[in-house]
């Protein structure tokens, strides 16, 4: 029985080529943004695509929406190539970006919507009777009538959120969709497009975000992506439980004296050390091999003078299969790569 | 602070208005924009003068269709960086949120403008004299009345401009830029392609109150004294009455520049447009 | 919640992109007036400065004519520049122009939308300065064939914004470049269109050149059918210019149709369409 995927890609890669700065020679003239991405996602799947700024997610779905053109491999949404049949696609596809100033801001809410759903041969009645049942969803009803250009970032968010599901689309993608909102919007968002899956196992929906408990509580699978490059593709549970042989502990202690924390991860059964210095403290995160390991982490810390505070042990998430994959956090790679370091 | 905010601004616009990627494209803006302006004048002057070129009334068209440039180079370039920072750029919150005096920055935005208006100016001149027998003798130029005029002429076009940016804080961004409408419109009235003789007497007080006439008169005299003999719309006016009437002049422009500022500015702020965005 | 619903595809959902979006256009000019005066009045001052630039020059009154109808026209020739050429740059900028190329919505429906929704301003400006012009100046009209007249309007205006989707094409691929191409593309226009005087004015070749911009004949034939000596000085016969007109309409809107495939395929494949590239 074959599978019906709503979007695979093979080899899939994109290389951007940079404007020469003349002052800056020995500059890079090409960026990898992708390289090698082979993703197969289900119909009715929820797939979160997970990693930090500048990792390729954006660059990702430009291509699947049709924006974009691959450099290398194929891709295909709803059994049509991206590249070659883009007009089969686009009538079955939808994508809302995290912090977009889409439609006009002369217009209302609703206006909005309405003229977006015409972009997509939806009947105006039937357009604006499924933009007030969203309004409604979101809580926007109240401000449907409100121009656009008078709406707060978040609400305007919301709006454009809302045009992504209006169009009925097969294939949505949601690139960021909660940035800008508080907190209980982006709950709000996030059991929305819970529901939405759930209603119709036809519709698929593909999540970036760098945001880890959106990833776990939403995505049925997850693919942790880097530098252009998936390096791991599952649910949230199994991916996590390949640490769960792990025992992660986080530790309050004192000021570290100076002591580099490296000489801590030359002690066997320590995999990972992640050192944050606070105001008067540290903060010092272990993953061990196993729970034993925890007591020669106690003697080398008392052994420097260091003392401990506070220490809990807590349950792997996504943030830590993504050090245990790359080396560092998502924060660190971030930072790594704004500084040009590290590529 | 004030100096700096104005060198930043100056910077600034420089930055956005050289940001050509090609340059042959720039320099072919830069040549073909004003000498196809200027050729209309000429074409439609030829046609029914068969081409004499050597009556007085063509260098006043010329020289005055050339300075008239600066209106629309000028007045654009302060009022456009309000809807650019505003709608394109969205950094005009944070100008207003930073310690500087926005008309200051806005003026200074201009400057870049100023110095493209000027090349446009410059190379229609040297096109008229050189082919167009645009009588210019470098020699009987009056430079210090020159210079002079120009730049009190500068000073008047960048309050109209500030006047014009200050209403269009609170304007929605529509089509064309609005400098350039109004330059358009007050062409009509400034006496810089006609002798405000041809107007109706009843539109000739309204080109009598506009300061441009006065200061392209002090320009043609300058330049080609001769010309502006020859038009005896002004003639009765002596070039140190004409710097008056345009100090004068200037003095008002400051004055409604800085009351309509501040009132749309007040009003801006009072309706949250500081931060809008009204393409459509 | 339902999911199946009809969506419209071929020339229904044409129709429905183009009142889509024009729609923001006309409701956004409703909603903030200050446009009748930037955009309807000032032109009118301005073309009258045209005027008078003949009156100056003692020039025969039908000159004064041509310059109210030529004035007239250039409204049609801004509605192309700023409201659909350059208007996909600030798509662009805005993000827009992503959502717009992402949906099935034919980008021609589009650009006709923008410049449907933009003849409001551009009607009002057009048939304010024909009236306003005439009055005031007391420019005396002929209309010899009506029909004819309104075949060559028609006509010149069809092939002028099939011109205009070429252009916008273009567009696809530019970034601030865009902006200062449709201010370059104003006075050259108005220069070999031949917006303020006769086009025969110029050397046969250069006015054959020039006829290449589909306003350049349409207006030479409306001058010819409106005023009493227009055909003196009209560039070619009437019946010519219609043929070249129709002839220009077929060839803009087909090289539109290949072109805005051309440049959207190339944008997407250099990445253009989402670059804000200031």
């Amino acid at each position: 029985m074959s599978i019906d995927y709503s979007i695979e890609t093979e080899g899939l890669g994109r290389v951007y080529r940079l404007r020469e700065n003349k002052k800056k020679k020995d500059q890079p003239k090409e960026l990898i943004a992708l390289s090698g991405v082979n993703l197969q996602v289900q119909r009715g799947e929820l797939f979160g695509l997970l990693g930090p700024n500048g990792a390729g997610k954006t660059t990702l779905i430009k291509i699947l929406t049709t924006l974009l053109a691959p450099s290398t491999g194929w891709a295909k949404v709803a059994g049509f190539d991206v590249h070659r049949e883009t007009i089969k696609v686009r009538p079955l596809i939808n994508m809302v970006s995290g912090g977009e100033s889409s439609g006009y801001g002369l217009l209302t809410v609703r206006e909005n919507l309405w003229m977006f759903s015409q972009f997509y041969g939806i009947q105006s009645a039937e357009a604006y009777r499924y933009i007030d049942e969203l309004l409604a969803a979101f809580t926007l009803s109240d401000r449907a009538n409100t121009k656009s250009a008078d709406l707060s970032t978040g609400l305007r968010q919301k709006m454009n959120i809302i045009r992504g599901f209006m169009t009925h689309p097969e294939v949505l993608f949601l690139d960021e969709p909660t940035l800008g909102l508080d907190v209980g919007a982006s709950r709000d968002v996030r059991a929305f497009v819970r529901r939405w899956i759930n209603e119709d196992r036809r519709r698929t929906l593909l999540l970036t975000t760098h945001t880890m408990v959106e990833a776990d509580e939403l995505c049925d699978r997850v693919a942790i992506i880097n530098r252009g490059r998936v390096l791991a593709c599952d649910t949230p549970a199994a991916l996590k439980h390949e640490l769960q042989q792990e025992a992660i502990f986080n530790l309050d202690v004192s000021a570290m004296n100076g002591h580099d924390t490296a000489a801590f991860e030359q002690l066997p059964g320590v995999s990972k050390v992640l050192h944050t210095p606070l105001d008067g403290h540290s903060k010092l995160e272990f993953i061990l091999a196993e729970e034993s390991v925890l007591s020669a982490v106690v003697n080398a810390l008392t052994v420097r003078d260091v003392t401990i505070l506070n220490l809990t042990k807590r349950e792997p998430t996504l943030e830590d299969v993504f050090v245990t994959l790359v080396g560092r956090s998502m924060a660190e790679e971030e930072k790594a790569g704004s500084n040009g370091n590290g590529h | 602070m004030n100096m700096r905010s104005f060198r930043t601004a100056a910077w600034l616009g420089w930055k956005i208005e050289s940001n050509w990627t090609d340059p042959f494209l720039f320099a072919v803006y830069s040549v073909v924009k004003p000498l196809a302006g200027a050729a209309i004048l000429v074409v439609m002057y030829s046609i029914i003068t068969n081409g004499n070129f050597t009556d007085p009334l063509f260098p006043y068209i010329y020289l005055g269709n050339a300075f008239y440039m600066y209106v629309g180079a000028v007045m654009t370039g302060v009022s456009w960086a309000v809807i650019d920072d505003r709608e394109h750029y969205r950094t005009l919150k944070y100008m207003y949120v930073a310690p500087i005096r926005i008309p200051l920055y806005l003026m200074g935005r201009a400057v870049a403008r100023f110095l493209t208006g000027s090349f446009s100016v410059l190379i229609t001149i040297v096109f008229g004299v050189l082919f167009l027998h645009v009588p210019i003798v470098l020699s009987e130029v009056n430079w210090l009345l020159f210079f002079v005029s120009l730049i009190m002429g500068v000073v008047l076009l960048a309050l109209m401009g500030l006047t014009l940016a200050g209403v269009t804080l609170l304007l929605a961004r529509h089509g064309d830029y609005l400098g350039d409408a109004v330059a358009g419109g007050l062409y009509l009235f400034s006496g810089a392609v006609f002798p405000l003789d041809v107007l109706p007497a009843w539109l000739r007080p309204l080109g009598y109150a506009m300061p441009i006439t006065y200061w392209l008169e002090l320009l043609r005299r300058s330049l080609v004294g001769s010309v502006a003999q020859a038009f005896p719309t002004l003639s009765s006016i002596s070039n140190d009455q004409l710097l008056l009437i345009l100090g004068g002049m200037i003095v008002l422009a400051a004055v409604i520049a800085v009351v309509t500022f501040r009132y749309c500015d007040k009003q801006a702020r009072e309706r949250g447009y500081i931060d809008r965005t009204t393409n459509y | 919640m339902e999911t199946a619903i009809r969506k419209n595809i071929g020339w229904r959902l044409f129709v429905q992109t183009i009142l889509g979006r024009a729609y923001p256009r006309v409701v956004g000019m409703s909603r903030e007036k200050s446009w009748l005066f930037f955009e309807i009045f000032l032109p009118m001052l301005s073309v009258s400065a045209y005027v008078f630039v003949y009156r100056a020059l003692k020039a025969p009154e039908e000159y004064i004519g041509f310059v109210v109808v030529g004035g007239a026209m250039t409204a049609f020739w801004m509605n192309i520049l700023w409201s659909m050429s350059s208007q996909l740059y600030w798509e662009k900028e805005t993000g827009n122009l992503a959502l717009y190329i992402m949906s099935p919505a034919n980008l021609m429906g589009i650009l006709l939308g923008m410049a449907l929704g933009g003849m409001v301003s551009t009607a009002q400006r057009a048939l304010g300065i024909i009236l306003l012009g005439s009055l005031a100046f007391k420019v005396q009209y002929a209309v010899g064939d009506f029909w004819q007249l309104l075949l060559v309007f028609f006509l010149a205006m069809t092939a002028l914004y099939g011109m205009g989707m070429m252009a916008a094409s273009l567009f696809l691929l530019l970034s601030r470049e865009a902006w200062h191409i449709a201010n370059l593309a104003q006075e050259p226009i108005y220069l070999a269109a031949g917006f303020y005087f006769p086009i025969k004015s110029f050397n046969f070749w250069v006015a054959a050149a020039a006829s290449i911009i589909p306003l350049t004949l349409g207006l030479d034939a409306m001058r010819q059918l409106v005023f009493p000596s227009g055909a003196l000085l009209g560039f070619l016969t009437v019946r010519t210019e219609i043929s070249i007109l129709v002839g220009l309409s077929v060839v803009f809107i087909a090289a539109a149709r290949i072109m805005l495939a051309k440049m959207e395929s190339l944008a997407i494949r250099e990445g253009r369409l989402t670059e804000s590239r200031r």
